[in-house]
């Protein structure tokens, strides 16, 4: 299994060279969210990497409206020939990007992607110039695995780093910072939610954006063996944010000169696995809703729109059969509970007796105890 | 003048705010089954009012869309087929769709038109292009994208554009926020959005010198592209969308009258050089909202996009007090009351067309002929017959001075 890192400068370079790192993703400030090397840092940086025998993988992962996509495409030309793979997460910059260079791909399917057929999709579409797919946060390990199976493409997954929750093109920061000195500046902050449990969400707003992250870093190194098992290709290491000799440390780790516990209490930032061990994130939403009344199916009649006790019952129909006085009703009280009724009188809105109240009508029947507003009514 | 106009398309999270849309003026309306849409908690429709629904629009010559638009897990996926029958049998005119491997999905099952729902965040002509090749027929635009590069997009990639026009809008570019998932165990991408971005955050910038700023800082003001019309209309946009699955039925309403009467004026004048823009305007403030900005419509959203307060410190001045129910000579007007008002208030009832209609509910009963003084929401009232009411119409109230 390889392992892939950012490079932020010739300091970061020159660190990992003796490490067993074999590609560095290099961020330029245009296309890149967090990058912030200009054309002479990349170009001096991917120099720099070649000569380490480093592998240079191009980032494009920003997301571009029409304009901005039409301001950069023509640039992205100069910077390419020092890289040796480009990675996208934009379908527009993947489509662009097979039409108009020969460099291998690299798909960033971090934001949904959950399901293999959407997988396939990608890979099918670069009709064999994709390389690798980089592969969403929040599957599960049974999912990576069937995928790294599955797929015909090899497979990367964030191995340690920042998990990002939420990604503007608005710059959201900027009107509540008090000394704003230009454009290009990167702010950062930490939000706090009264609302939320979590505290101390890191935020930063540059030229690309507002980005907020999670409180805590997502780590899945100690499951390194068993994804390298699962026939994952690539794990990637995401130090931008931390100070980078913390990689010696996680190189160290993953050659098993250290433990777990030795990284975790080195490491700055708390760690999460997320959703690795499973991912139950849809199991709430049965809760977010009464599903006694969900069920208007079938022998539905209708909702009663109005008890008035001991006088009668407004049942507006919503059912082709319409009303009968011959039918035998079971009602479902919100709470659950359940009513049969017997009509004995079955009256229109204009307080006639009838024998049917048709479809999108209201009947009006006698009251019956226990029955108020929103009781849903059924056939028997 | 031009001759190509867009479609209005309204939200309906229930089967009778679908016959308000349509009622109201809206050519087509998109909907969630009980599955596989993004507002779990919204009451959504049965197959049965589905059914239903198709039938009450196609005779109306209105449009209906399904929602298909979470990012489904394998699990979700495999229950799609069942309901791709359903809908191909029932004639629904399109699914929306955010996920390629639901896109593929429907492709190999249907005919129906895919649309590919904002939720993908396409914003630039290649990755229209992308979709079109996947099968899709029309792309729902991402919010950051202005009209006039949708017009492009729509040239360039030769396939039809959708933009949303009004509404509440996610302030991360759709489908790039997994704050639920991450801090309430609820994936925002499958319905279960628990609505973060609406939270109040102190913010420490880690200056010594700079106080902790609370804000609102990532709640958007809700989009309102009224007097964007005829841009929309220049650059040929097909369809235009209004946010809301989740909102009233007074809100499904007065949007489709609202723009559908616009959009009306518009094609008989070829301009909106009209008095009535005042008063459209003024219709649309008496719903519900937050503050309105263009947001990305013209130019990128700026800070003034942002609604730095708290949720439901902008409600209207007017309240929805009831529905009609039936209204006739012989029955009066029959009101299904949802808001208490009192004898001797005025109310208005919103016309399909035109304006509404004033009146003063001088004598109300019960529904068994009882005066009544004051009403009870979730209570059936009966007032005098008025020519121009008819059933389904909404009646409202103005609750501030």
């Amino acid at each position: 299994m390889k392992f892939v890192t950012y490079a932020q400068n010739l300091h970061d370079l020159s660190r990992i060279k003796n490490l067993g790192i074999t590609e560095v993703i290099l961020g330029h400030i245009d296309f890149s969210r967090f990058g912030k090397l200009s054309d002479d840092d990349f170009m001096n940086l991917a120099k720099r990497s070649k000569e380490l025998n480093l592998r240079v993988i191009f980032e494009w992962d920003i997301l571009m409206t029409e304009d901005k996509f039409h301001q950069l495409q023509n640039k992205i030309f100069d910077l390419l020939p020092q890289a040796e793979a480009l990675r996208v997460q934009d379908p527009g910059a993947f489509e662009w990007c097979l039409k108009n260079t020969n460099h291998p791909l690299h798909f960033i399917a971090e934001n949904g992607n959950h399901n293999l057929l959407a997988l396939q999709g990608w890979i099918e579409h670069a009709q064999g110039r994709l390389e690798r797919i980089v592969l969403s946060l929040e599957l599960p390990k049974n999912k990576i695995q069937e995928y790294c199976e599955q797929l015909k493409i090899p497979c990367e997954l964030l191995g340690l780093g920042r998990i990002l929750l939420f990604y503007t093109p608005r710059q959201l920061l900027a009107p509540l910072h008090d000394d704003r000195v230009s454009y290009n500046d990167e702010l950062v902050a930490i939000g706090e939610s009264e609302e939320s449990p979590h505290k101390g969400f890191p935020l930063i707003e540059n030229r690309h954006g507002t980005f907020m992250f999670h409180i805590k870093e997502f780590c899945v190194l100690e499951y390194a063996q068993e994804l390298e098992d699962y026939g994952l290709s690539s794990l990637r290491l995401d130090l931008r944010w931390t100070d980078f000799s913390v990689i010696d440390v996680i190189m160290s780790y993953l050659k098993k000169e250290v433990n777990f516990e030795d990284l975790k209490n080195t490491y700055p930032q708390d760690l999460m696995k997320g959703f690795y061990l499973t991912n139950k994130t849809d199991v709430l939403f049965p809760k977010l809703k009464n599903h006694r009344l969900q069920n208007r199916q079938g022998d539905y009649v209708g909702e009663v729109i109005e008890a008035e006790k001991g006088s009668h019952l407004a049942i507006h129909i919503k059912n082709e059969r319409g009303l009968k006085k011959s039918d035998r009703l079971r009602v479902i009280h919100p709470k659950g509970d359940e009513f049969f009724i017997n009509i004995y009188s079955l009256r229109n809105l204009a307080l006639e007796d009838v024998e049917l109240v048709p479809n999108d009508s209201v009947a009006i029947i006698q009251f019956a105890n226990g029955v108020w507003v929103k009781s849903h009514v059924f056939y028997v | 003048m031009k001759d190509y106009f867009p479609e209005i398309l309204a939200p309906a999270g229930n089967l009778e705010k679908l016959k308000v849309a349509v009622l109201y003026g809206a050519n087509a309306v998109y909907v969630g089954g009980q599955k596989f849409g993004l507002r779990t908690a919204a009451d959504n429709f049965t197959l049965d009012e589905l059914r239903e629904g198709v039938l009450f629009a196609h005779e109306r010559q209105a449009k209906v869309y399904v929602v298909l638009n979470s990012f489904l897990h394998d699990k979700d996926l495999s229950e799609i087929p069942e309901f791709i029958e359903f809908l191909s049998e029932i004639k629904v005119d399109a699914v929306i769709v955010s996920d390629l491997g639901v896109v593929k999905t429907v492709a190999s099952l249907t005919s129906i038109p895919i649309h590919i729902s904002t939720q993908a965040s396409t914003l630039n002509v290649e990755a229209a292009k992308f979709w079109k090749a996947a099968g899709a027929s029309r792309i729902v635009l991402g919010r950051e994208v202005s009209v006039k590069d949708a017009g492009k997009i729509k040239r360039e990639a030769q396939i039809e554009v959708e933009m949303f026009i009004h509404g509440s809008m996610c302030m991360a570019y759709s489908g790039n926020c997994v704050i639920s998932n991450f801090t309430q165990g609820r994936d925002s991408n499958r319905g279960g959005c628990a609505h973060s971005c609406r939270f109040e955050y102190s913010l420490d910038f880690g200056i010594d010198t700079m106080e902790k700023k609370k804000a609102f800082f990532m709640s958007s003001k809700d989009l309102e592209g009224l007097r964007i019309l005829p841009e929309f209309i220049s650059e040929e946009i097909d369809s235009l969308k209004i946010e809301g699955r989740m909102k009233s039925h007074l809100y499904a309403g007065t949007m489709s009258k609202v723009y559908s009467e616009a959009l009306s004026f518009y094609r008989e004048h070829g301009h909106f050089l009209s008095e009535d823009l005042l008063s459209w305007e003024s219709e649309l403030q008496k719903v519900s909202h937050r503050s309105y900005t263009q947001a990305s419509l013209i130019n990128p959203a700026g800070a003034d996009s942002i609604f730095n307060e708290r949720e439901n410190s902008s409600d209207s001045e007017w309240q929805m007090v009831g529905k009609v129910l039936e209204a006739s000579p012989k029955t009066g007007i029959v009101l299904e009351v949802r808001n208490a008002f009192n004898q001797g208030d005025s109310i208005e009832i919103l016309s399909f067309r035109g304006k509404a209609i004033s009146i003063t509910a001088h004598e109300i009963t019960d529904i068994m002929m009882k005066p009544v003084t004051r009403t009870r929401p979730s209570t059936l009232v009966k007032l005098p017959f008025v020519s121009g009411v008819e059933k389904w119409q909404l009646v409202r109230q103005q609750v501030l001075a």
